[in-house]
């Protein structure tokens, strides 16, 4: 049974891995549908609450994976889901890098970068869809997420950890005064 | 600013110095802009690669899946130390984040009695999905100079956001359709 959730997770995040396109954020509507409704591992809030917790910490956003592996099945589970989510992709960027950097000049090669890069910009606005609809925070959500964003379009420099603070703060300020 | 020359035939990185930098980036960057931690410790406070050595691995770390800061230590370390070099920067890069998580789940859990403790970290999520929605947007001004790409990148956010069809299938299918309009372009250009 516990080789099998292990086995899962593997085959959850490594073909995510592999589809990625467009950075780490790609991951959270694919992992949030394999894990919360297709296996129904973790619930809808517990989904958003971890995708709090790898923003929050230092490192790549993908950290999701390790939040969720750790939520199902522990230290095995966080390091499997780890694994699963960084070495696939890893090995196919060090294998395409060493075979392609001396090609970087050539159009064939720009052409594939501008090609890939809007499917990665689809990719990353339906993790936020998927975020923002399960999240269940509704117009609290929807104010936050908007002022964060004016935040660092206006301020490009304002330190992320400070948004993410006052985030956090805005939502018990809310909180304490609506009752 | 002053060009700084290669290195790279030069002296060579050492693999303990390589180790401590991305450890050191893996646990001080919170909250992204991990790309610009690495130009500054790689180009500008140690030259270990130059500027255009750089700007060419990022392109390819940003093209192909994976985090995109991964992607780009995994070319720095090829392009420093070979296969070795990468496997120690990806490593070191991501045992501190690990930890981290790990850490904050377990400081959590340890404090979840306390309710606003919760609606803290929900606070959290939501000022991150505005950090999304800021990516979103700097993705959609590139995608909209050229209305095909515009729609390739509508299509998917829709596919799998709203009407939620596996991620999967729907990369595999509209990848290689944005590769081929990038072509035609191209080709009528």
């Amino acid at each position: 049974m516990r080789d099998n959730l292990l086995i899962n997770l593997a085959l959850i995040f490594i073909p995510l891995s592999l589809t990625s396109i467009g950075g780490g954020a790609a991951i959270i509507a694919g992992a949030q549908v394999q894990t919360v409704e297709v296996y129904r591992w973790i619930s809808e809030p517990e989904f958003v609450h971890l995708f709090a917790i790898s923003r929050a910490a230092p490192g790549p956003g993908t950290m999701l994976a390790t939040a969720v592996g750790w939520e199902v099945a522990g230290w095995s589970g966080a390091l499997v889901a780890t694994l699963a989510l960084f070495l696939p992709s890893s090995l196919l960027c060090y294998i395409v890098f060493r075979a392609t950097n001396a090609h970087r000049e050539k159009p064939w090669h720009r052409i594939m970068r501008e090609g890939l890069a809007p499917v990665g910009t689809g990719l990353i606005m339906a993790g936020t869809i998927s975020l923002f609809r399960i999240s269940g925070g509704g117009l609290l959500a929807a104010v936050t997420a908007c002022a964060s964003c004016l935040l660092l379009y206006l301020v490009p420099r304002f330190p992320v950890v400070a948004v993410l603070l006052l985030g956090g703060l805005a939502a018990i300020a809310t909180a304490t005064f609506s009752g | 600013m002053r060009p700084i020359p290669s290195r790279l035939t030069g002296q060579r990185a050492g693999l303990g110095f390589l180790c401590l930098i991305c450890f050191k980036v893996g646990l001080l960057s919170f909250g992204g802009g991990l790309s610009g931690w690495f130009y500054r410790e790689f180009v500008q406070q140690h030259g270990l690669v130059d500027d255009e050595d750089f700007a060419t691995s990022l392109a390819i770390a940003q093209m192909l899946p994976g985090a995109n800061v991964v992607n780009l230590i995994i070319c720095l370390g090829e392009q420093l130390r070979g296969s070795i070099g990468s496997l120690v920067c990806l490593a070191s890069f991501l045992v501190g984040p690990f930890f981290s998580v790990l850490a904050l789940y377990a400081l959590f859990d340890r404090f979840s009695g306390f309710a606003l403790l919760a609606i803290f970290f929900n606070g959290i999520a939501f000022a991150a999905i505005g950090m999304l929605m800021m990516t979103c947007i700097q993705g959609a001004r590139r995608a909209i100079r050229f209305p095909p790409f515009a729609i390739v990148a509508t299509v998917t956010a829709i596919l799998v956001g709203i009407l939620q069809w596996p991620l999967i299938p729907v990369v595999l299918a509209l990848a290689p359709i944005s590769i081929f309009l990038a072509w035609k372009r191209d080709r009528d250009a």
